[in-house]
């Protein structure tokens, strides 16, 4: 009782210091006033009165220390007086105040963006009400036996889900889904668009109202229900129904099935995945919309996606047990040797086993990255310090002499360097918090054409703040215990003595920061100068191939219901139509587009037992005029070897590769089974790969079996006709038929995107390492000559000449750089071929960039040097003997 | 300085304060450490100031209280006076010293004992 009683007086007085300060004051002030008139009445005079009362009270000082010490808790009162102190000095020095706190608050803040953009993808529950209650149901397959995967193999197949929706007690409802069905909404101008199809507790679980009409209900999804119901994005709505109020009970097409709309989803609610969704239809409808597969029927199939909601009384693992009983019985009923795993994980962006692996993995290598700047940052703030600390030698001597203890000395000095923490910490998070949209916001706007826009948006929680404050404080620990340590250590007579105390201890240290530092920059620069020759050569780069003037015509002919005779009768009016357009000079048949992502690889036999991968497509005669490639021996396809397929064109690498030194004309390709004789070797072409331009690759003709699967290449005579032109000749065949034209070059774009987004990404933060390393070299030569002036006074007393001092300094503070270098050029090689196919050819050991950089850095880390040693040189030599 | 040289001091002191309150009422921090001065026959002679930690940490702990009055010579001063708990703390403290010296007494009086 008693003890806590005076806990609590003492918490009070801690908080509130003043209060018992002035008590102390007016207490203490009267004790002696009372004292005085009695030393009065004892006869003394009014001097001698107050000295004896003074006397007699005791040391003032110590008196109110022991009273203080006793209000408060003493570590509390010392922990504020420490932060005056450290807040004087800060405002002391604000020049390198503002250097530290800007270095921590740039780096933090790096560190800050990087982990909240991880935490909003991989940790944060989804943007949807008690969200933390949504769990994501995923399955894992061991056993001989191999299963169709549509999606991922961590998905679910429907008796799954229906097995997990009955048996699961921890969850009060279970949905499934398949995200990102691309269908074609039927019009006056068909669009595609992104459907999801949902089991009818979709919007039960996520807890959506819709914002008309109603959601898909289980009545939905009953056998002999009319399936063909959808619910509305708000986007779609109002971009295609140009949010007409009325437009529930509405009938639309989808894939040429018409549907009727039931719903429109609230605004903001975009369904749980990265792309947003632009409509919802039960899952029943699923063979409907894709027609040439049946997943609903397939026991099998890895298709669904799924989650539930946790009771409000149940946990995780309780929901986990529950799945763990489910897949016991799953296994039971499964093929022998096959065993069933069930897992539950809260719901977040990226949930499933294999998003995690990849966010995980992606988030090392990022995370270390801007760790690695970090370190940096911690390394150059402690060279800082520890220059400061020569200044500050005296000043902790004479505390030291005074009887300061070395625990307190270092206690304050912690407190200093976690005081700077603090405050570039504090900034950081803003930093972090404006550049993480930032990056993000860069980053999806830079994304390839043809990707669907993403929905993502991080925010920072207490995650990112806990996250920020623990980097915080390790960052104060880290670049504060060294010099804490060093600044206290030396022993206090040597220091009164001279200034040249402990030199090569800490000097070892400092070199091998700065080494580290100019390594990982180089490392930076290196990757982005590399990447940034490549973006180059991307973009001056001859294809082989000719990419202007030629449009790509794409539709997808199964989805709209059509057969193979139905799609080949549609091909072949459409290329006639399209060939009678003026200023059109040639079309063609493929399979993929030049340099899109569409191309296929499949292994052909060579005969005599060998077989190989190779890339291919299927293409039409004309396909080599179209695009410009030279046929240098024999010919293209015939009419009759498109009928039977029995025919194959290959590169000229292609044939050098796999028969060098015989005849192409003479060999064949079998796939199948069915022999395909070369009947011709075309120029090499960058067909599937933008940059190289000696890859294998096959082109076989179009036959009849393909036609649902083709595009047309159109080719102008002068510049190409217009999209408008060109789609209203195909809508001319069938106006509901959704097409996208697009120009060929546009396929270049996909790849210079990656490299142009991953080349501005490691330049800005090469930039960052080259400012920290430059700063981290300054500060080494700017000590080294503050530890030397007395030494350069004696040699240039002696007669040195100024290059010769200027020499001795630089090469001393060029060596860490010159290690940091080496370290970086092996990094750089190490890591380069990790981006190799960024580079379009180049070698990851470009010589130019092998070269010029590190030479750049050195000139660079040189002039870093040469600015502090220049003050060497300025220094008299009387002044240096006198200086301390 | 060794710390419990001071404890001992701290804890006798604690008693010595308690036991003046208890003798002469209500009394002022000076006057508390003239008492304990004279009482002692000036045999003690310790630095005023040391009592206002002593008298702090009793407060703390409930066993006196204070309130800012006037002195008999019209000074303001802070007087601090025994609660029950600190009666009971007197009651007790001096049972326990008073075994505690008879015990060290028996040890202390030569030739006598088992």
């Amino acid at each position: 009782m008693k003890p806590l009683r005076a806990w609590t007086a003492r918490l009070r007085d801690t908080l509130r210091p003043s209060r018992r300060e002035r008590e102390m004051a007016d207490e203490f002030a009267s004790h002696l006033a009372l004292h005085v008139d009695d030393n009065i009445r004892a006869g003394m005079s009014p001097a001698e009165a107050r000295r004896q009362a003074l006397l007699k009270f005791g040391p003032m000082e110590a008196v109110k220390d022991a009273y203080r010490d006793r209000a408060r808790f003493a570590l509390a009162g010392r922990i504020g007086q420490d932060l005056r102190f450290a807040l004087r000095l800060l405002r002391r020095a604000p020049a390198f105040s503002l250097a530290a706190i800007v270095t921590i608050a740039l780096a933090i803040g790096v560190n800050a963006a990087m982990f909240s953009v991880l935490n909003a993808a991989a940790l944060q529950p989804l943007r949807l009400p008690e969200a933390a209650r949504l769990t994501r149901v995923s399955i894992g397959i061991d056993g001989p036996v191999r299963r169709g995967v549509s999606g991922v193999a961590s998905m679910l197949a429907l008796p799954e889900y229906e097995t997990v929706a009955a048996e699961a007690h921890a969850f009060e409802s279970v949905m499934a889904y398949a995200p990102f069905q691309p269908v074609t909404l039927g019009g006056i101008e068909p669009r595609p668009v992104l459907a999801t199809l949902a089991s009818c507790t979709y919007f039960e679980v996520l807890r959506v109202r819709p914002a008309l009409g109603r959601a898909l209900a289980p009545a939905d999804c009953r056998p002999g229900a009319d399936a063909q119901v959808a619910v509305l994005s708000d986007a779609l709505w109002r971009s295609a129904f140009a949010a007409d109020p009325a437009v529930v009970g509405r009938a639309v097409t989808l894939n040429r099935i018409p549907f009727t709309v039931i719903g429109v989803s609230p605004p903001g609610f975009t369904g749980t995945e990265v792309v947003a969704e632009d409509l919802v239809v039960a899952l029943p409808a699923q063979p409907a919309l894709e027609r040439e597969r049946d997943l609903l029927r397939a026991a099998d199939v890895s298709w669904l996606m799924v989650i539930g909601r946790l009771r409000p009384d149940a946990t995780l693992a309780q929901a986990r047990r529950d799945l763990a009983l489910t897949a016991g019985r799953l296994t039971a009923a499964a093929p022998a040797g096959r065993i069933i795993r069930l897992d539950a994980a809260t719901a977040t962006l990226s949930s499933l086993p294999e998003a995690r692996r990849l966010v995980l993995a992606i988030g090392t290598v990022v995370l270390t990255a801007v760790a690695l700047v970090l370190l940096i940052a911690c390394a150059n703030i402690a060279n800082l310090l520890l220059a400061r600390a020569v200044t500050r030698r005296r000043e902790i001597a004479v505390r030291m002499a005074l009887g300061a203890g070395r625990t307190r000395l270092i206690q304050q000095l912690l407190t200093e360097s976690l005081l700077l923490a603090g405050i570039g910490g504090i900034c950081g998070v803003a930093v972090g918090s404006w550049a993480s949209r930032v990056v993000v916001a860069f980053v999806i706007a830079r994304l390839p054409p043809g990707v669907w826009p993403l929905i993502f948006e991080p925010r920072a929680d207490i995650r990112v703040g806990l996250y920020a404050a623990a980097l915080t404080t390790l960052t104060g620990l880290a670049f504060g215990l060294a010099p804490a340590l060093q600044s206290t250590r030396r022993d206090l007579a040597a220091d009164f003595r001279d200034g040249s105390g402990a030199g090569a201890r800490g000097g070892r240290l400092r070199g091998m920061l700065v080494s580290l530092q100019v390594a990982v920059c180089l490392v930076l620069l290196l990757s982005a100068g590399l990447l940034t020759r490549g973006l180059y050569r991307a973009q001056t780069l001859d294809p082989g191939l000719a990419m202007d003037g030629v449009s790509v015509v794409s539709y997808d002919l199964p989805g709209a219901g059509y057969t193979l005779p139905a799609a080949a009768a549609f091909q072949r009016q459409t290329i006639e139509r399209l060939a009678a357009l003026p200023g059109v000079r040639a079309v063609a048949q493929s399979s993929a587009a030049p340099l899109s992502t569409q191309h296929a690889e499949t292994r052909f036999d060579l005969g005599e037992g060998r077989s190989r991968y190779l890339e291919f497509s299927v293409v039409s005669p004309g396909y080599f005029d179209v695009l410009h490639i030279p046929i240098v021996r024999g010919r293209t396809f015939t009419a009759a070897e498109t009928q039977s397929e029995g025919a194959a064109i290959v590169t000229e690498s292609t044939a050098r590769r796999l028969w060098p030194g015989a005849d192409p004309l003479a060999q064949s390709l079998v796939l199948d089974k069915v022999p395909r004789p070369i009947v011709g070797v075309v120029r090499d072409a960058q067909v599937s790969r933008l940059g190289f331009s000696d890859d294998t690759y096959v082109f076989l003709p179009a036959g009849p079996d393909s036609q649902q699967r083709l595009q047309l290449l159109v080719a102008g005579t002068g510049p190409v006709p217009g999209a408008a032109a060109i789609r209203a000749a195909v809508s001319a065949g069938d106006p509901q038929l959704a097409t996208t034209v697009a120009g060929l070059s546009e396929n270049l774009e996909q790849w210079r995107a990656p490299s142009r987004l991953v080349a501005s990404l490691s330049s800005a933060l090469a930039a960052l390492a080259l400012i920290l390393a430059c700063t981290g070299v300054f500060g080494t030569v700017a000590y080294a000559v503050s530890r030397r002036v007395r030494e350069i006074g004696i040699r240039v007393a002696l007669g040195a000449g100024r290059a010769d001092v200027l020499r001795l300094i630089l090469r001393q503070g060029m060596r860490p750089v010159l290690i940091g270098i080496g370290l970086g050029l092996a990094g750089a090689a190490a890591t380069s071929t990790l981006f190799s196919s960024m580079l379009f050819g180049l070698s990851p050991y470009d010589p130019l960039a092998f070269i010029a950089v590190p030479a750049a850095l050195t000139g660079v880390a040189l002039l870093a040097g040469y600015v502090p040693a220049r003050r060497a040189l300025r220094v008299a030599p009387t002044e240096a003997l006198k200086a301390e | 300085m060794a710390d419990d040289k001071t404890d001992v001091w701290q804890g006798t002191l604690a008693l010595m304060i308690l036991k003046t309150l208890e003798t002469l009422g209500p009394l002022h921090g000076y006057g508390v450490a003239r008492r304990i001065e004279q009482t002692s026959g000036d045999r003690l002679s310790v630095n005023y100031g040391t009592i206002y930690p002593a008298l702090l940490k009793l407060e703390q702990e409930g066993c006196i209280a204070s309130d800012w009055g006037v002195s008999e010579n019209n000074r303001r001063a802070k007087f601090y006076r025994l609660t029950r708990a600190g009666r009971r703390q007197v009651e007790q403290e001096t049972r326990e010293w008073e075994r505690t010296t008879a015990i060290l007494a028996r040890f202390l009086a030569p030739g006598e004992g088992s």
